[in-house]
């Protein structure tokens, strides 16, 4: 397998193909769980785990699916990783699953992961898709980490619990709300396409 | 355009899926299985410490220490607790629920000897917005309880000087009212703890 073809793979996710802000996919869970950089941390963890091995497990199996059954049994298989992430936060990190509480289990819905499988891994070989799944977790994972590196921080005047801006800052409730949500995703889509992509002159 | 047989059509993606399906809850339940003891410690750990924090007993947060404390002062009796504090007087803790805003909000509270004075408050469970008002797990907001007898009204966030008034959070009204209505409620009914024997 070509190197190249390993590294373009892995690009794409990054940047031109990103999951969130060109394909406009998992957009629930942005506005859900962005409001503090720590859920926001483990939350995307527990994505690229599910993107990466449910990837590569149905590309292992793709020769061998029925197609007319395929998409139960890449349901089957997310919802089995999903309760696997769920079920290790709750015996490891008791105190994050608390707080995360049902957001883990709608990974499961999360459009990048199905999309994934069905636009990439049925067709491609186990280790390009474990490498696009993860880095397709990992285009999610950044912009999410964006997006709540400020809804954190304007918001509560924290980062990662720990208190930055002093008592003069006035905390924006509204970033923490997903109202705020939809503002710093939709100014961040709007930047890149902007500044990156120039979309605007074009 | 080859016809497809009947096994291959009808039977084998029923035979596929039920194989799947079979390997999937293994590995599911085999992995719940293994890690269901360190859950219910992980349970009991947080119950024994909203216990320990609602009867105003300092510890370390650390889950060794949290049992040993436990086992050493607190007694469970039907659905209360009653723990003796080192400086010898006997606190009642009550587990009590009522609704939050986004769903159930689950409470102990400690009484003193007398069953009226608060020893202190802890937040079990609740699933109120993250950062707004799920800050009523914050130590500032429960501490603000302890040492009083309500029945308690709620004012502006750092305005609170009388003994019967609780800074409300700024941004979780709902959320705010919600805790002082379960707090009135379970101090309209804190004569019926019983003291036991």
């Amino acid at each position: 397998m070509a190197a190249g073809m390993i590294k373009k793979t892995f690009l794409a996710p990054l940047g031109k193909d990103n999951p969130v802000f060109v394909q406009i996919l998992g957009i629930c869970s942005t506005l859900a769980v962005t409001n503090k950089l720590e859920n926001t941390m483990v939350m995307t963890l527990g994505v690229m785990f599910t993107t990466a091995l449910s990837s590569w497990t149905l590309s292992v199996m793709r020769k061998w699916i029925p197609s007319r059954i395929r998409m139960m049994v890449e349901t089957m298989i997310i919802a089995t990783y999903v309760i696997i992430v769920d079920i290790a936060l709750k015996a490891f990190y008791p105190e994050m699953w608390k707080q995360l509480g049902p957001y883990v289990g709608l990974i499961i819905t999360n459009c990048i992961v199905m999309g994934r499988i069905e636009a990439f891994a049925l067709q491609n070989k186990p280790m390009l898709s474990l490498v696009d799944g993860l880095a397709s977790g990992m285009g999610y994972a950044y912009v999410l980490l964006v997006i709540a590196f400020f809804r954190e921080l304007l918001g509560t005047g924290t980062l990662w619990g720990y208190q930055i801006l002093g008592s003069w800052w006035t905390n924006w409730s509204i970033m923490i709300m997903p109202p705020g949500g939809f503002f710093m995703l939709a100014i961040f889509i709007w930047i890149v396409r902007e500044a990156v992509f120039k979309e605007g002159t074009k | 355009m080859k016809t497809q047989s009947f096994y291959a059509k009808r039977i084998q993606p029923l035979v596929f899926m039920a194989l799947v399906t079979v390997a999937c809850i293994l590995v599911t339940a085999a992995l719940h299985l293994s890690t269901l003891e360190r859950v219910q410690i992980n349970e009991q750990f947080f119950l024994w410490r909203s216990v320990l924090d609602a009867a105003a007993i300092s510890h370390d947060g650390q889950p060794e220490s949290v049992a040993a404390l436990f086992a050493d002062m607190a007694k469970t009796e039907g659905n209360q607790y009653t723990v003796q504090a080192p400086d010898g007087s006997t606190r009642y803790v009550v587990e009590i629920t009522g609704p939050g805003l986004w769903g159930p909000i689950t409470i102990m509270a400690g009484f003193e000897e007398d069953l009226k004075t608060l020893a202190g408050i802890s937040i079990v469970s609740q699933s109120e917005t993250p950062g707004l008002g799920a800050r009523i797990e914050e130590r500032w907001f429960t501490s603000q309880f302890a040492g009083k007898q309500g029945p308690f009204r709620l004012v502006e966030e750092g305005t609170a000087d009388a003994p019967e008034e609780i800074d409300a959070i700024t941004g979780a009204t709902i959320t705010s009212e919600s805790v002082r209505n379960i707090m009135n409620r379970v101090i309209a009914e804190s004569g019926n703890i019983s003291r036991g024997q």
